[in-house]
């Protein structure tokens, strides 16, 4: 017994010593071969553009992704819409809320533009705070200037914020304290945050204008951002400020007049080209290459507005969408000799890149001629000639999903009309109209004495035929009570489909007041979007915007 | 939620896979759904064990030879009743719909055209021989299978060959086991099934002069005839697998025993597309094709060692071990287009100009992960006079998937008991059960997430953002990382009856079980900033699913010529979420949004509440349809129930959040089955049977193509019938109570009838048997759609936009995709032959 009793234990005493040796072999597998683990990395001097550029990247995604700024912007107001088509573009009738001024609390577009945003700011904290803490390397010399265009950045990501919600948290910090839930700010304290922020770091930045400093915030962007701020001071904060916008805006111009680096295009149409990356109205722009920014849905406006059998006009590499067009009654304002109409919407008989006519292949225009025809029945229902389509930029031969075009977010045509407005609004309406007549020469060649616009006429009201104009209802407001209304006409003429008509629209007390096409005012309220439920779930500091 | 869907496989003892042994070699299945049996496993029984046993040589030294083969044959079980030519003209005639697709003159029955009666065969070879001392299995199996539709087909030649040998009076004991299997196959594109049903049935397949017919134009639409036609592809895959386990006894009650595996899948596949296919006539692609291939290496090692020993009625069993388990995984792809030639498909993917063109980023890619899953485990079973049982084990492990977690070992506990009550002394002179025994037990199995590096902060290459000029790649943190990261854990209490009584004629089980997930692995919305980004992976919440299996079998008849068995299975299972807060992670909400809808609706399609049941649609409730003629607006639109209960027109209807309410339940409430086996002197008859029921299907099949407004593209036959008697549709495609439909059904699925050959007459054959069989043969339901078993995972959820798509597995059941192609039924027919 006791010699079987010995060998057990050697047996038992060999066998558990065997695993002790395999207990060092806890070792878990630690190699990532497709992302970089933080705490093994140290970022060297030629990693820093790669690093500090992530914070640009948001822009594109917050102003034209799906459901975003574009939408907020243009699908609210009155010069375009999106109407059910025979191929859907209902879509839980998201567009049709947008159009109405209906959006829920919970739409995509609440949504997205506050996370989008957000995404924004919380790049441009985490690069500031990384640059002050030296995780990554920067040049003793260029740490201010790149903080410094940091915080500009940031404050156009706040200006979007400030715009479309108000009431919104300020977060300047990267290292908050653990736990830590942003609390909410009056529209008035994210107005002053941006304005000083703005004044602050302008000085800091580079005043050069080159391929060094495109697409990144110089103090030409800098202070084209100001001037807006100023020009919507009334809407964000109770108290106009036409002044010390007129007063940044002719910085802008003595210094475009002195050197040259900002001129207004001869042709309009050459801001808006596929290649206007060289483009000397353009003070600020968003870059895109459908090489590079292959998101789905980055920038495909074409494919939004043109119908499926459009694929042979420009020979596009898959099928448009079609759905977005123009409101009637915003077409029927343009003169008939503004070239700004033809160039920048797609209408009548369409032909293949050879030539050929184009036939529809949906509801009641099956194998009928596809000519697009100025006339919507409503947001409810339309055929696929039904509205104007949106051309404003070019759409490039063989183009993909996505084009290529960079956006222009602040252009120099913008800085003259905003210190036209703002002559006009102080009781300069000569001095306006010549800066007005300045911008529209480009547009009238076939005949120039139409580009002159009088200080008298300036001061008249709007021409656009505003009620309800649909196959339901037909109701007949008017624009002539509107304030200044010819100058917002004006910037609906100069400025469509750049995502800001909504913009203007409040600045003039039009957006919650006219009806259009199937719009009915739905309440002054909405002259703000709604904090989105997802986020005051999230956060409990967050109260909702009024009337929501 | 973790990366463990799967339940754990086991053939003889090593981790594989049920396509690694042949159905005829199979001698013994069982499952083991108990928590505490389970939790010795570790985080891979997480989901069950299913234990497979393969046939043995027996002691009878002599060596048998086993030939057995099927064929069989295909058919649509049940199809969507789409308008054909004749009635969509009917139609129009009767000025029922308007003419938006155009007539084009033919009659084609487009899902036909794509389709065909399949056959397929398989043939098995196995021989077994051997003794007690030294024993080998070798089988070769060859299956061929073709698709139901054109061009698809799955091919596969597979060997085993499995030895046991014991040495030094059965002191040592040696297994070596081989499996390698080739396999080749071109799948089937579902899009083809979509536009299939889709098509124009009065479009003629082929043009006047031999090309296929299309209508390129139209959105979305293309002839899928030639999409078959006009494409190529094909898969091959190898796996080899080696397994060696080495069992000593050295001492009396010990054993020690060492398994060793190594296995290897390679696969490497191509597609091409010619000039004639839609991508070029289209989209101008020119000819298309990519390929590419995949990689993936597991080992693993267990070391176990057990001691037994019994003092007077007192059994002990202790048990040790280790287990080290690892996977290397590449693949590699790239796509090409704008050929010179589209005649060499994908053999030379570099004449393609697309990837030398430079116009295109991410043509081609490549990927690795290497993960493993190292863990201890000890097991103690007694037993007195093996009436009293109890059993206690843990496992401890720890998964590269947590590597940088705090807490990245879980702890798996297990314990139960069993009391045999029909051994006691009481029970001795009953003569009602035969046997009868209570077990209880509780026990903890973990799941870990199945990304890897969740919980550290990670950099990688991003969006692209213009600098000086030049397109350079940002590098970004790509996600918040979460260092409190940890094992999902199921927690399962068990309490379970086993009995047999009227000897052995009939028996049972019941199991009353309560399964509690804690540490819910799920993508939590946090507030960004200031958080990275608005969503973390994170362990939060706990949910529950409890219920009661009862499993009966009984012999009702038997004597001389006739047997017949039956065995009944009926659960029932409810399931709730009961928190989805922790310390760290709190909402002011109760609620998560589940699932996706695809384009046009783009919205969640279900809600899970605290409080609430798994699988609860949520959508808006249809009361009624306008009917009105002169109120334009709402004339054949949807009436809604508002927030209020009281019915809401279409154009007053907000189509927000708060106007959705819970239209149904996508989880059975019972389940069912009840199998049979007969038999009659030689021949034998087994019939399965199974239903579910009290549970809904969202019939997105009906929601897509019973709305009239998609008129472009063929509808079913009753979409243009006034709903409710009343009106046409108008309303636009959207996610409602009209779709959800009852899903109860009752299949009769499996019957097989045999022949047995006892004696053949033949010298050299022992014995025979042909059978005829079928699968999928009858179904009782009420459901419309085409099959009322829909998969638990909602997988066919794409989106066309940004829309966020919540990842789900598991809590958007029911949802019938109105992409899923036709199950089928299977008529086959075979034969055994045992030399």
């Amino acid at each position: 017994m006791k010699k079987i009793n010995h060998s057990i234990k050697i047996w038992i005493i060999t066998f558990l010593s065997i695993p002790t040796i395999f207990l060092a072999c806890t070792k878990l597998k630690d190699t990532s071969y497709n992302q970089i683990i933080s705490s093994e990395f140290t970022p060297t001097s030629s990693e820093l553009p790669a690093l500090a550029g992530a914070a640009y990247v948001d822009w594109r995604g917050l102003l034209l992704q799906w459901n975003t700024v574009y939408r907020a912007e243009e699908v609210s107001g009155d010069e375009m819409l999106t109407p059910a088509r025979p191929n859907g573009w209902v879509d839980g009738g998201v567009y049709r809320r947008i159009h109405e001024h209906k959006w829920t609390t919970d739409d995509d577009v609440v949504i997205n533009i506050w996370t989008r945003a957000y995404q924004g700011i919380t790049n441009c904290n985490r690069i500031i705070y990384e640059v002050q803490s030296s995780s990554i390397p920067v040049a003793a010399k260029d740490t201010a200037s790149l903080i410094g265009e940091m915080k500009l950045l940031r404050a156009s990501y706040y200006w979007m914020l400030c715009d479309i919600y108000g009431n919104v948290p300020i977060v300047d910090r990267f290292d908050v304290p653990a736990g830590y839930l942003p609390v909410q700010n009056t529209r008035k304290e994210v107005y002053d945050f941006i304005v000083s922020d703005l004044i602050d770091n302008i000085p800091k930045v580079t005043d050069e204008v080159s391929t060094k400093t495109y697409g990144k915030f110089n103090k030409w962007a800098g202070l084209t951002l100001l001037a807006k701020m100023y020009l919507n001071a009334q809407v964000y904060t109770g108290t106009p400020e036409w002044e010390k916008c007129k007063a940044v805006c002719d910085t802008i111009i003595n210094f475009a007049n002195s050197t040259g680096k900002f001129i207004l295009e001869p042709n309009q149409k050459n801001v808006f080209v596929t290649e206007n990356e060289n483009s000397k109205e353009i003070i600020f722009a968003l870059p895109f290459d459908s090489k590079y920014v292959n998101d789905w849905n980055s920038f495909d406006v074409h494919m939004q507005t043109l119908e499926p059998e459009n694929q042979k006009t420009y020979n596009l590499q898959s099928s448009p969408w079609g759905g977005v067009c123009a409101i009637p009654q915003f077409i029927n304002t343009f003169d008939p000799d503004d070239s700004r109409l033809t160039d920048n919407f797609i209408m009548g008989q369409q032909y293949t890149a050879s030539g050929d006519s184009i036939f529809g292949t949906m509801g009641a225009f099956v194998g009928k001629p596809l000519a697009y025809r100025n006339y919507v029945p409503g947001v409810d229902q339309s055929e696929e000639v039904d509205g104007y389509r949106l051309g404003k930029f070019e759409i490039a031969m063989g183009a993909t999903n996505r084009l290529s075009n960079d956006w222009p977010l602040f252009r120099y045509a913008d800085v003259l009309m905003m210190k036209a407005e703002c002559l006009l609004r102080t009781g300069d309406a000569n001095g306006a109209a010549a800066l007005v007549t300045q911008v529209r020469e480009r547009d009238f060649k076939s005949d120039p004495a139409k580009a002159v616009v009088t200080g008298v006429q300036l001061l008249k009201g709007s021409s656009y035929d505003y009620g309800l104009r649909s196959h339901l209802d037909s109701t007949f407001e008017g624009g002539a009570d509107i304030q200044y209304g010819r100058f917002l006409d004006e910037l609906g003429w100069e400025f469509n489909q750049e995502a800001r008509r909504r913009t203007d629209m409040i600045r003039f007390g039009v957006f919650t007041t006219k009806s259009w096409l199937s719009h009915s005012p739905n309440g002054d309220y909405r002259a703000l979007f709604p904090i989105p439920t997802t986020e005051i779930d999230k956060n409990s500091n967050l109260k909702q915007n009024p009337g929501y | 939620m973790g990366v463990n869907q799967n339940p754990l496989v086991l053939i003889d003892g090593v981790p594989g896979d049920l396509k690694m042994v042949a159905p005829q070699d199979i001698e013994s299945i069982d499952v083991l759904k108990d928590g505490s049996a389970a939790a010795i496993y570790g985080t891979r029984g997480m989901n069950g064990v299913i234990i497979i046993t393969t046939k043995r040589a027996g002691a009878n030294n002599r060596t048998s030879v086993e030939y057995s083969t099927y064929a069989s044959i295909q058919t649509i079980a049940h199809k969507l009743d789409m308008s054909t030519a004749a009635y969509m003209r009917a139609q129009i005639a009767d000025s029922l719909r308007q003419n938006q697709l155009i007539d084009q003159g033919a009659s084609t029955d487009w899902l036909k055209e794509i389709t065909r009666t399949p056959v397929s065969q398989d043939h098995n070879l196995t021989i077994r021989g051997g003794n007690s001392v030294t024993n080998y299995l070798a089988s070769l199996n060859y299956d061929n299978a073709q698709g139901l539709f054109l061009k698809s087909y799955n091919q596969v030649f597979s060997g085993r060959f499995d030895m046991n040998h014991s040495m030094f009076n059965n002191k040592l004991k040696l297994n070596v086991n081989a499996f390698s299997s080739s396999r080749k196959l071109n799948g089937f594109n579902s899009n083809d099934y979509r536009q299939a049903i889709m098509q124009n049935p009065t479009a003629p397949v082929k043009n006047p002069d031999g090309t296929w017919f299309q209508e390129l134009t139209k959105f979305d639409y293309q002839s899928p005839v030639s999409d078959i036609m006009e494409s190529d592809g094909q898969t091959n895959e190898v796996l080899s697998r080696y397994n060696g386990t080495v069992t000593l006894l050295p001492v009396k009650g010990l054993k020690l025993s060492a398994l060793f595996s190594y296995s290897k899948w390679m696969q490497e596949y191509g597609y091409a597309e010619t000039k004639q296919h839609a991508s070029t006539l289209r989209d101008g692609r020119n000819g298309y094709a990519r390929e590419g291939g995949a990689e993936s290496i597991d080992r693993l090692m267990e070391l176990t060692g057990e001691y037994s020993k019994s003092i007077a009625k007192n059994n002990f069993s202790l048990l040790a071990g280790y287990s080290y388990q690892e996977n290397d995984y590449t693949n590699h792809s790239m796509e090409n287009w704008n050929f010179p030639t589209d005649i060499f498909s994908w053999h030379d993917i570099g004449l393609g100009r697309a990837i030398s063109s430079g116009d295109y980023v991410g043509l081609v890619n490549s990927y690795k992960s290497t993960t493993n899953l190292i863990g201890f485990f000890g097991r103690l079973t007694y037993n007195y006079d093996q009436r009293y049982l109890l059993m206690a084990s843990v496992r401890k492990e720890e998964a590269s998937q947590l590597w940088g977690a705090n807490n990245k070992w879980g702890t798996f506990p297990a314990i139960s008991a069993g009391w045999r009550i029909s051994h006691e002394e009481f029970m001795s002179h009953q003569k009602i059960f035969n046997d009868l025994k209570l077990r209880i037990g509780y026990g903890v199995t973990g799941s870990q997430p199945s990304d890897l590096f969740r919980s550290v902060a990670l950099l990688g290459y991003s969006g692209f953002v213009l600098s000086n000029g030049s397109w350079i790649q940002t590098l970004v943190p790509t996600q918040n990382a979460n260092p409190d990261l940890k094992w999902e854990e199921k927690r399962e209490t068990n309490i379970g009856l086993d009995f047999s009584i009227l000897d052995g004629r009939a028996g049972g089980s019941i199991d009353l079980y309560d399964r509690q997930i804690h540490n819910l692995l799920y993508l939590f919305a946090v507030p960004s900033p200031p958080n990275l980004y608005n969503q973390t992976l994170a362990n939060v919440g706990v949910l529950q699913n409890k219920g009661i299996e009862v499993s009966l079998n009984f012999i009702p008849v038997t004597n001389k010529n006739f047997i017949w068995n039956s065995m009944v299975n009926f659960s029932t299972n409810s399931n709730k979420l009961k928190s989805l807060s922790n310390d760290l992670y709190k909402t002011s909400t109760d609620y998560i949004r589940v699932g996706a809808i695809f384009p046009p609706i783009q919205t969640f399609s279900h809600l899970l509440k605290v409080g609430g049941s798994v699988g609860d649609f949520y959508g808006y409730k249809v009361v009624d349809i306008g009917d009105d003629p002169s109120d334009a607006a709402n004339y054949g639109q949807w009436i809604y129930e508002g927030q209020d209960g009281k019915p809401v027109k279409y154009s007053d209807f907000g189509h927000s959040f708060e106007d959705k309410r819970v239209i149904g339940n996508g989880l059975p409430k019972y389940y069912l089955s009840w199998n049979n086996n007969f038999q009659y002197k030689n021949w034998d008859l087994a019939i399965t049977q199974r239903g579910a029921f009290k549970f809904q299907i969202a019939n997105l099949q009906r929601m897509m193509f019973e709305n009239p407004t998609q008129a472009q593209y063929n509808l079913l036959k009753n979409a243009f019938d006034p709903v409710f008697g009343k009106a046409v549709l108008k309303s636009p495609v959207e996610f409602n109570s009209y779709y959800i439909e009852n899903g109860d059904f009752w299949k009769i699925d499996n019957i097989t009838l045999g022949y047995n050959f006892i004696k053949t007459g033949i010298k050299y054959i022992q014995s025979a048997r042909i059978y005829v069989a079928s699968l999928n043969t009858f179904i009782i339901t009420g459901y419309k759609g085409i099959d009322p078993e829909v998969s638990l995972r909602n997988g066919t959820s794409t989106a066309q936009s940004g829309v966020v798509q919540v990842p789900t597995s598991g809590l958007d059941p029911g949802m019938d995709s109105p992409y899923k192609y036709p199950t089928t039924r299977t008529f086959s027919v075979g034969l055994n032959v045992n030399f």
